[in-house]
């Protein structure tokens, strides 16, 4: 196989060679690059803060993603999709760069454990407890919903954000975490699950009437 | 477009919720949840819970950090 196709490398790499780029050109891309990817830093930012949970590593962590999407700028295909570019630079940076040095309880994938494993046990409310708790949920402060994201495991966390705050699909997420979609599916149900947990733990602990879930498995 | 009934609009629920059904499916689960009590208010906490996370992690970059970004990219070369 290697010695049919030997002999056309060394014109096809010539023929790949990326020329060095005209001075007009580079400041058109570094135009377009400010005018395109700069409106993201918002976004980029706020999932920056959820996956390092400090501002100070979500400061670095955007600067790199923002260096690096410019390096490779010129290699990004005008018309696809710039947010879920963005987005892939970013997490691929946090899992290479920042999720080592940080302290994680859940170092290590979680995938392979069990619900029973995650969870203190399953909760099903019953439906009259239902549209309390969905009024319960909508009650709590902000802080509560970002400490419970806090609190479950990193790929679960990843997968609710992009799906629920960032609303990509099942496939542009898969392509963002480099796993299949199945595994997208199961962290995100997952993650739910156990932040609805959480959130009804908090809305318990806060007197907004739901019963918690440990309380409600006794 | 058909109910399509409590185990299948339980099991798909996440899927529909986030629009992840085939449009044929999406009609089904649609027709399910207007007639099912139990079913719609699953639905409500499921959807209450995207709404409540969608909103309270919206977060502004610091004026510091767009202006240290802006200037960084200004001095790199392509």
């Amino acid at each position: 196989m290697s010695t049919l196709l030997a002999p056309s490398l060394p014109q096809r790499a010539r023929l790949d060679w990326p020329a060095m780029p005209e001075h007009d050109d580079r400041d058109e891309l570094k135009r377009q690059f400010e005018e395109q990817a700069l409106p993201y830093m918002d976004q980029l930012y706020a999932a920056a803060m959820r996956m390092t949970r400090n501002p100070a590593d979500a400061a670095d962590l955007v600067q790199e993603t923002f260096v690096k999407a410019f390096q490779a700028f010129s290699s990004f295909e005008q018309g696809t999709n710039l947010k879920a570019w963005l987005y892939r630079i970013q997490t691929n940076t946090y899992i290479n760069q920042y999720r080592k040095r940080q302290r994680d309880p859940y170092q290590g994938s979680v995938d392979e454990l069990e619900d029973w494993q995650l969870a203190g046990g399953e909760s099903a409310t019953a439906t009259a407890g239902r549209s309390a708790e969905a009024e319960a949920i909508d009650h709590l402060p902000d802080s509560d919903v970002k400490d419970a994201l806090a609190a479950i495991p990193e790929d679960f966390r990843l997968a609710v954000y992009l799906a629920d705050v960032e609303g990509f699909s099942y496939q542009e997420i898969a392509d963002i975490m480099k796993t299949p979609v199945g595994t997208v599916m199961s962290r995100l149900h997952r993650g739910r699950k156990l932040l609805r947990e959480k959130l009804r733990d908090y809305a318990a602990g806060r007197g907004i009437g739901v019963t918690s879930a440990k309380e409600a498995a006794r | 477009m058909t109910d399509c009934g409590c185990e299948k609009a339980k099991a798909e629920l996440e899927e529909y919720l986030h629009r992840e059904v085939s449009d044929e499916d999406f009609a089904d689960i649609t027709e399910h949840l207007a007639g099912c009590e139990d079913c719609s208010e699953e639905h409500l906490v499921a959807l209450t819970l995207t709404e409540k996370v969608r909103r309270a992690c919206q977060e502004q970059a610091p004026a510091e950090l767009r202006a240290l970004i802006v200037a960084r990219i200004r001095t790199l070369r392509l």
